[in-house]
């Protein structure tokens, strides 16, 4: 269900290098500012959540059962309980407070997301070079193997395998619990979007492996890995750079759609989908428990797609708002 | 040009072989153990074992893959042996002792349900995608534009189950204006039909439509700059004929190849909005198999769903093909 | 161990089905005789909205959920006895003749038990219910690779020696072998009208374990095995028309024209027609049972959810004013609770420490708090009448007083007597967005003694196949029990001895075992039920599990359902569907 934008246009900037011509057309796009300063200030809450939560004097894991009934475990109050020592309201059933676990959850979504953003770059690039480079059977069969994963319906696949793969990951060292579960989260959403980067680096590599300058740098005997490095990679920033900041936000909605079908962190342990999932049992009587994290989830989504757009538009003026 | 088609559907039978094995592999590593889900209460590890032997779970993991392959063909036969055996006719796509029934059919059950839902939201999304990208496109640089494109940004970055959500909550649960979603066939009751399918249609159309209409907006500047447009505008054509007849036709096709591939990919099921709206479709049989680990539906669901994504590649592939030479030499 | 599957589905409780003797304080909520429902008529359509997309099983030797056996013996199976339809907690569990003539004959000890089947008594086909399809429903039990999930009493009551790998000597009629020890213990009367069970040993109570849907008659010519359960042959009053299961599914039962009512004055069968309809979203299930509109005024429903409980509760006894006569809330026949692995924690003090620590009161709460039950001192409940007594399990049994929420500093202090370390424990439970919340209170109220718990989340289809595997249980395994009929023979030697089907404590104690045998045989009612109350104690003083809640449920009929017919039925803890009716 995740949209991805397989093909990203990208024009190759001459003159001032690429990173001070985006930066200039970035620093003059008012709502990319903004959105950039709301991401950083995203990222540095969510690093610094336990701190905050501490300031505010909230926790996420402390079960405040006054300030629920006794009687069906409703939060006392309005919306959800909201007052001074809980600002956004506690929890169905066990009073845990609400802004508390939506700022760690915010911490473990990003998390989530970056990473798996950062290592499907990776593999997207180094597949891709590699793929249009070598081409032949090479090419062939990355080829093959990428209709392959493409073909598959990931959403059934991650939940199915989730289960087994987090035990495995266990039993190859990593820490059980939580740290398996994200690394699978991470893992998956990775190896399910690397090829969309893939084709089009590969795209890029074949178009450019016909021009001059890399016919030149073969014609003088430069080795493989210096013409890949030095020569094609540089040229391919543009469009992993748009790749990436795409790709996150759809990432962070497909992180929550996943915890929301029951696959994310374990308890005590909390994410934005499954605080919706838990919201749909109680949203008739309780409606900011399904406000409270959708806004913030949305906020964050389409904070990211802003800047995406805004990266691409400044690395191709022809395709953006203008 | 049948050289070509040769080769690309014998690739694509290939791929077809390669993804059910990586399947069966990928599944055959699962920890639970249907023999073990077959027995109640008085379990032994005897009768354990004496299912898992009547379920050929006990054969080696490419033997079993083996009697797959045989059964989509010929139709096998569990626990041949047993006073009390199981036809699986052909093609057999494996029998769910779970649910008691064949994969196959449980997934022909599933299939109205998902078709009407993909076709539907589909017929929603093209249209308001592509006018709503057209409109963008001529209107280019206005707040208009601008409009659109915002809407459309945040269009696809709403979660599918966050607008479901608020859909129920808002629209049936608080203003009432549509009964509680429960689905039957359109032949049967077609105002029910509509009462249940319209929320979803329009949830699933938001998220592809927000899409089509970037896609459709950069197609168009992009052919709306061509020269002939350009032409066809200087030879006083009036700017319907010239957007309706000449640009849009021109820019449509990459469109329609994505449209292709979204429907198939749509056929497969749309978990989060099936089970949202409780519709009995092949998205809700995925995620209650996953639920029940009832292993041999998720196998034949994955491989069904890939065959829809595989074929429709195929056929754009062709259809590029044979609407375009050059592609087969490439 | 049928899955007793509670409304939300993903909610799996595992429990046998289920008596509750008495609605202690609780009562039900509905309408007494008192309520002010018009008189019962026969005609219409009731129907029965669930949120699971299938029965666990049709076949009448397979069923063995609480819920399942009270609809299906209402509608489609006769057994030779039933229970009584009454709310009254006595009433409501005492036995009475159904397809026999009375409710058995003991002789020899209560070894030797005889039912005649009454005259009159057909099959949908019209032919007569004769002993030997009686026999031949219970001998399929004993073909257990085929008739997987059912009760195995006859198993272990007939008079059948086991075969040196442990099973019965007998596999069933499908494959045949030692059919002629089975003619043994079950023979017919010369008229196939009486049938006669010899038993191993005593069992006084036999005629309860008739009413279980193991012992209804399968006619042998339609016996289809694995799948019998797909077009089963009715002997009550309706029949299947149509069982498509699924989202949107539905199972239809009609009119069995072939039964006669003069042959069964047990089922009343007012109604035309039942009407199952399969996979709907709680949430709205809810909805239409609050507005009971159109045809939703003859539907029942089993569960309420926690946003709907103060629409139409007032308090946990009383339903609201315009509820009040078709919304029930009443203790239902289970005990949830947590069981300690005993051989993965072999140190009582250790075992000790973790029932001290848990927080009871936050789980409770996040159950719904006085709605899902009452705090438990054990594995059998009040209602379960002369079997119960007060364990002390909080008062005395760990040493001192132990609060609702819990005692932290005792529980390090049992730790550091236990001479080991504090523990890691791994918690399964099966998981569900309430299940989840559950296990973070587990977490961190067991973190507050210094326990680190690792909660494990299991999908709900396949939990207790994970957990009772011995090789993947874990040290704390979320369960819930009920008892099988109103003897705690069918609680204690299930849950805490080897030989029990339930053990997930994999409790091994040879003079517990022992103690639990001599109980099961002692033919003194009185005497019995004092072994059972020991036996519960020691179990509790032995930590072999931790006991949260006597379960309470709640449940909701629409406004045209007999208001005399609405009541939680303590047979099985469930509606008394074949006595109930459309107005």
């Amino acid at each position: 269900m995740a949209l991805t934008e397989t093909a990203a246009p990208v024009a190759s900037v001459a003159g001032r290098s690429l990173r001070q011509v985006v930066w200039s057309r970035i620093r003059h796009d008012k709502v990319a500012m903004t959105c950039l300063v709301i991401l950083i200030l995203l990222y540095l809450i969510a690093i610094f959540a336990p701190l905050i939560c501490n300031l505010i004097g909230v926790d996420p894991y402390t079960f405040d059962g006054a300030t629920i009934s006794d009687s069906g475990g409703a939060p006392i109050g309005d919306w959800g309980g909201i007052s001074r020592a809980h600002p956004l309201g506690v929890e169905w059933g066990t009073g845990r407070d609400i802004l508390a676990q939506l700022l760690y959850g915010l911490r473990i979504s990003l998390l989530i997301a970056t990473s798996a953003t950062i290592i499907t770059v990776f593999l997207g690039t180094v597949i891709g070079i590699v793929s249009g480079y070598a081409g032949g059977r090479t090419d062939a069969v990355i080829g093959r193997s990428m209709d392959l994963i493409l073909a598959f319906p990931f959403l059934l696949i991650i939940l199915a395998l989730s289960g087994v793969l987090t035990q495995r990951l266990s039993s190859l060292g990593v820490p059980e619990g939580n740290p398996s579960r994200i690394l699978y989260m991470i893992l998956v959403l990775s190896i399910f979007g690397w090829p969309y980067l893939a084709r089009i680096v590969r795209g890029q590599v074949l178009s450019m492996r016909e021009r001059e300058y890399v016919e030149a740098a073969i014609a003088m005997g430069a080795r493989t890995p210096r013409i890949l490095f030095r020569e094609i990679l540089p040229n391919l920033w543009a469009p992993i750079l748009v790749y990436a900041t795409l790709t996150l936000p759809t990432y962070i909605a497909t992180e929550a759609a996943l915890s929301f079908l029951g696959i994310g962190v374990l308890p005590p342990d909390t994410s934005f989908g499954a605080m919706l999932a838990n919201s749909v049992s109680y949203f008739s009587v309780v409606p900011s428990y399904l406000f409270i994290p959708g806004v913030v989830l949305v906020v964050l989504v389409v904070t990211f797609n802003l800047v995406g757009d805004a990266v691409r538009d400044a690395l191709d003026p022809r395709s953006g708002r203008v | 040009m049948s050289a070509y088609v040769v080769r690309r559907v014998l690739s694509m039978l290939l791929l077809l072989l390669l993804l059910s094995l990586v399947v069966f592999i990928l599944f055959s590593i699962l920890p639970t153990d249907p023999a073990r889900l077959t027995c109640g209460k008085a379990c032994t590890p005897e009768i354990i074992e004496a299912n898992r032997h009547r379920l050929g779970l006990d054969l080696p993991v490419m033997q079993q893959y083996w009697e797959f392959l045989k059964g989509l063909f010929v139709g096998r036969t569990y626990a041949a042996n047993s006073p009390d055996p199981i036809n699986c006719s052909a093609p057999c796509l494996g029998y769910s002792f779970r649910r008691r029934e064949e994969v196959l059919i449980l997934i022909k059950d599933g299939l109205p349900t998902t078709i009407w839902l993909a076709l539907g939201a589909f017929v929603f999304w093209m249209v308001a995608g592509i006018s709503l990208g057209v409109y963008a496109a001529i209107r280019r640089g206005t707040w208009r534009d601008k409009t659109v494109m915002s809407v459309s940004l945040v269009g696809y970055s709403l979660p599918s189950f966050f607008i479901g959500l608020l859909a129920i909550f808002f629209i049936i649960i608080k203003w009432n204006l549509l009964p509680y979603p429960s689905w039957v066939p359109p032949q049967e009751n077609p105002i029910g039909f509509l009462q249940t399918m319209i929320l979803p249609w329009i949830i699933l159309a938001i998220l592809y439509a927000a899409f089509y209409m970037r896609l459709t907006r950069n197609q168009m500047l992009e052919v709306l700059g061509e020269d002939y447009i350009r032409t066809a505008r200087a030879k006083g054509l009036p700017e319907r004929t010239v957007i309706g007849k000449h640009a849009l036709r021109a820019g449509l096709t990459p469109i329609v190849t994505a449209a292709g591939l979204d429907l198939a990919g749509l056929l497969g099921g749309a978990i989060i909005i099936e089970s949202l709206f409780s519709l009995p479709g092949i998205g809700s049989l995925a995620i209650s198999s996953v639920n029940d680990s009832d292993l041999p539906v998720i196998v034949g669901i994955t491989l069904v769903t890939a065959t829809f994504i595989i074929v429709a590649n195929l056929i754009v592939d062709l259809l590029y093909a044979a609407i375009d030479p050059r592609v087969r030499l490439g | 161990m049928g899955m007793a599957k509670k409304g939300a589905g993903v909610v799996v409780i595992g429990a046998a089905a289920a008596l509750v003797l008495s609605a202690c304080g609780g009562g039900s909520s509905s309408s007494s005789s008192s309520g002010g429902g018009s008189e019962a008529k026969a005609g219409g359509t009731l129907y029965y909205l669930t949120n699971l997309e299938q029965f666990d099983q049709v076949d009448p030797q397979r069923i063995y959920t609480g819920e399942d056996l009270a609809f299906f013996s209402g509608t489609i199976y006769r057994t030779l006895t039933s229970y009584k339809f009454s709310a009254d907690p006595t009433e409501g569990t005492s036995v009475v003749p159904d397809l026999a003539t009375d409710t058995g004959t003991a002789t020899n000890g209560a070894k030797t038990w005889a039912f005649t089947i009454r005259d009159g008594a057909t099959f949908q086909d019209g032919n007569p219910i004769t002993c030997a399809d009686v026999a031949y429903g219970v001998s399929r039990t004993f073909a257990t690779d085929v008739i997987t999930g059912g009760p195995t009493y006859a198993i272990s009551m007939l008079d059948i020696p086991d075969d040196p790998a442990g099973g019965s000597a007998y596999k069933g009629p499908y494959v045949g072998t030692g059919q002629d020890l089975f003619d043994k213990a079950v023979t017919c009367s010369a008229d196939n009208k009486t049938i006669t069970f010899n038993l191993k040993r005593p069992v006084p109570d036999f005629n309860y374990t008739t009413t279980l849907l193991a012992f209804s008659p399968v006619p042998k010519a339609a016996d289809t095995g694995e799948k019998y359960g797909d077009a089963p042959v009715s002997s009550g009053p309706y029949m299947i028309q149509e069982n498509k299961n699924g989202k949107g599914g539905k199972m239809v039962l009609v009119r069995n024209p072939k039964w006669s009512a003069a042959s069964d004055d047990y089922r009343p069968a007012l109604p035309d027609s039942w009407e199952v309809d399969y996979g709907i979203d709680p949430k709205v299930i809810d909805q239409r049972l609050i507005k009971s509109a159109g045809p939703d005024a003859t539907a029942i429903d089993l569960s309420v959810e926690p946003e709907n409980l103060a629409v139409v509760y007032s308090n946990p006894n009383e339903a609201q004013p315009q509820f009040n006569g078709r919304a029930v809330s009443a203790l239902d026949p289970y005990v949830r609770y947590f069981a300690i692995n005993t051989q993965k924690v072999p140190n009582l003090k250790i075992r000790q420490a973790i029932a001290v620590a848990l927080d009871r009161e936050a789980l409770r709460k996040n159950a719904g708090g006085d709605f899902s039950g009452d705090y438990a001192d054990g594995v059998i409940k009040p209602n379960m009448g002369a079997d119960y007594a007060p364990t002390g399990m909080w008062d005395t049994l760990l040493g001192q007083k132990i609060p609702d929420t819990g005692d932290p500093e005792y529980a390090k202090k049992l730790i550091a007597e236990s001479g080991e370390a504090a523990p890691t424990i791994t918690f399964d439970y099966p998981q569900s967005p309430t299940a989840d919340k559950a296990a973070a209170i587990v977490v961190s109220s067991l973190g507050k003694a210094g326990i680190t718990a690792k909660p494990n989340p299991i999908e709900p289809g396949s939990y207790y196949g994970v957990v009772f595997d011995p090789k993947k249980a874990h040290e704390l395994i979320n369960a819930g029990w009920g008892p099988d009929w109103p003897n705690a023979s069918t609680i204690i030697p299930e849950l805490f001895t080897p030989s029990g089907g339930f053990n997930l404590s994999q409790y091994d104690n040879a003079e517990y075992t022992a103690a639990s045998d001599a109980a099961k045989i002692e033919t003194d009612r009185a005497k019995q039920a004092k072994m059972w109350q020991d036996l519960n104690t020691q179990a509790m003083k032995d930590v072999v599990v931790v006991p949260t809640r006597f379960g309470r449920t709640q449940r909701m009929a629409g406004t045209q359902v007999n208001q005399s017919q609405v009541y939680l039925w303590p047979a099985y803890g469930s509606w008394p569907y074949g006595a109930m009716s459309a107005n």
